[in-house]
């Protein structure tokens, strides 16, 4: 493990922000109070730092912050799908119309293009999936750390 | 959303309805009755894997289902009905059943309604009824199915049902079947994720008191139902057995669904070997990278969905880019770990989809090897399935050995 320093808030925010959103600020996060109320851990990594909620139904998200404070990737983990809209935010639409146009493959869905990758899967009581945008990524931070 | 979250409590009623049937199948729970001088039903329910009623799902494996209005004869055989390992619980489009089922309500009689949301970001939304199915000689009595609502509705879809942005599967071309029998390792669809009192519970039960709908905490017993282990006997898993196909694939393939491991001379695990899985139902499956993916068994994936194009050095297609397409048919291996420890080596091809779907005319439906990417985790959808005795353990009960589910087994 890289953690440099782990900072274990434990919080429980019935009022405070939960997560925030793709591809905006860190600061961002307080458009979502009410969904996922869970306990927070703060990590620094080497090149980025992650916030990792875990809700009391397992549901993890981690959103991962650059050092300009951009939200570049975001992962999920948990027995119910989440709100992608809240997630995604802008990229939604993107995510939306692969959905939609995705007929013929009955599986895991997979959207991948030069500004967005978003993958979700899973079963029932397991959906899991991340959501990446490439040009947000810190210098030397390779894609495969969001999971 | 800031809608008001309906207790549990209130659900007294309609435990009272599924109360005798549940009940007692919860007291069974673990003893298969597969001993003493019980004469066996029949537990062979054919399977077939075909294009599907919208002549548009490649490796849909369907059956058919009777559902009865609850301790009558009055009931309705539905054909073409999608055989899920990925899902629990019975689901019917609307447009395909006339059989009028009794509301499953709580006790101010408001009506309890569902909404699934699938990986893909594709939902389900309607109301939930009460039912006896019958599947070969087994029925499972008053099981909570839901009813796929098409258009329009009895009650508005949810804001937050619709939040994975998917299409509504409300139609028969979209769904590519009738409806989806889930049998999976699970015995409820939720579980506690919606038993919850609290303002965790996921967006999935709903009451509808008026024209709007609020999140509800629903009890394990009024869930939808995997009808499996409510089953009186044959209740701890099921078989799934299907032929071997050709590489370019077949227009049918015909296997059966038998029900019950180890309770009759016809679903013995024989030399199958049993990968018990973690709490998510998942084991882990080691690709020749050398790295350590997260694995299920899903009939209701219709290719082995794995790592990516970039890794494997072959790529997607073409036509259908949702799926590898190698210049020739590649070979692999992966092995899979169960969380009991147990080990094996399988090995499968990809073949190019877009050559697939195109053999035969185009009327080819049953595919060993067809696949596409998915970086997160090892997907053994459809193809795994060819050739193969797949077991399904279901949780809580015993197989054979005295495993407990769930597992799978092969």
């Amino acid at each position: 493990m890289k953690t440099a320093l782990t900072v274990v808030l434990g919080l429980l925010l019935s009022t405070a922000p939960a997560w925030a959103v793709l591809g905006e600020y860190e600061s961002s996060v307080s458009s979502d109070q009410q969904y996922l109320h869970g306990e927070v851990r703060a990590m620094v990594r080497e090149g980025y730092s992650l916030h990792q909620i875990t809700a009391a139904n397992r549901t993890v998200v981690k959103e991962y912050i650059s050092p300009a404070g951009l939200v570049f990737g975001i992962s999920w983990q948990g027995p119910t799908m989440p709100n992608l809209q809240q997630l995604l935010g802008s990229h939604f639409a993107q995510f939306q119309q692969a959905s939609q146009s995705q007929t013929r493959r009955r599986g895991p869905l997979v959207l991948r293009t030069d500004k967005l990758v978003v993958e979700s899967g899973g079963h029932m009581r397991f959906f899991h999936g991340r959501a990446y945008v490439p040009s947000l990524f810190p210098p030397n931070v390779p894609v495969e750390v969001v999971q | 959303m800031n809608a008001g979250r309906i207790s549990a409590a209130r659900f007294a009623l309609a435990l009272g309805l599924l109360a005798g049937v549940l009940g007692l199948a919860s007291c069974g729970g673990g003893s298969s009755s597969s001993g003493g001088t019980s004469t066996p039903v029949n537990n062979t329910q054919a399977v077939q894997v075909n294009l599907g009623p919208a002549n548009n799902l490649a490796n849909g494996l369907f059956t058919d289902v009777t559902v009865c209005v609850p301790g009558t004869t009055n009931c309705q055989t539905i054909s073409n009905i999608q055989v899920d390992t990925g899902s629990e619980g019975l689901r019917i489009l609307s447009s395909q059943i006339s059989l009028s089922l009794p509301q499953i309500t709580d006790s101010s009689s408001n009506a309890l309604q569902e909404c699934v949301s699938f990986a893909d970001g594709s939902y389900v939304w309607g109301p939930v009824v009460a039912a006896d199915i019958q599947l070969a000689g087994e029925k499972a009595a008053s099981n909570p199915i839901q009813i796929i609502s098409v258009t329009p509705p009895p009650f508005p879809v949810p804001a937050d049902c619709a939040s994975g942005g998917g299409p509504s599967q409300n139609s028969v071309a979209a769904l590519g079947a009738n409806g989806i029998l889930g049998i999976g390792v699970w015995q409820q669809d939720c579980g506690f994720a919606c038993t919850s009192s609290s303002s965790q519970l996921p967006p999935v039960y709903y009451l509808c008191p008026s024209s709007f709908c609020q999140i509800a905490s629903v009890p394990l017993n009024t869930q939808l139902q995997n009808p499996v282990w409510t089953f009186s006997r044959d209740n701890n898993g099921v078989l799934i057995t299907l032929p071997t196909v050709p590489a370019d694939g077949a227009p049918s393939a015909s296997g059966s669904l038998i029900f019950g491991i180890g309770t009759q001379t016809d679903n013995a695990l024989g030399s199958a070997q049993v990968y018990t899985t973690d709490l998510n139902g998942n084991f882990q499956t080691t690709f020749s990278n050398n790295v350590a993916y997260t694995s299920y068994i899903d009939s209701g994936s219709n290719g082995i969905f794995f790592l990516d194009p970039t890794t494997l050095g072959i790529p997607n297609c073409t036509d259908n880019p949702s799926f590898y397409c190698p210049a020739s048919t590649a070979t692999y291996t992966a092995t899979n770990k169960g969380a009991n420890g147990t080990t094996g080596a399988v090995s499968f091809s990809i073949a190019n989809a877009d050559a697939l779907f195109n053999a035969n005319g185009g009327t080819n439906a049953a595919f060993n090897d067809l696949g596409g990417e998915n970086s997160g985790a090892f997907d053994w959808g459809m193809p795994f399935f060819f050739g193969r005795s797949v077991f399904v353990g279901i949780e809580n009960m015993t197989g054979p050995n005295s495993v407990v589910g769930p597992y799978w087994a092969y």
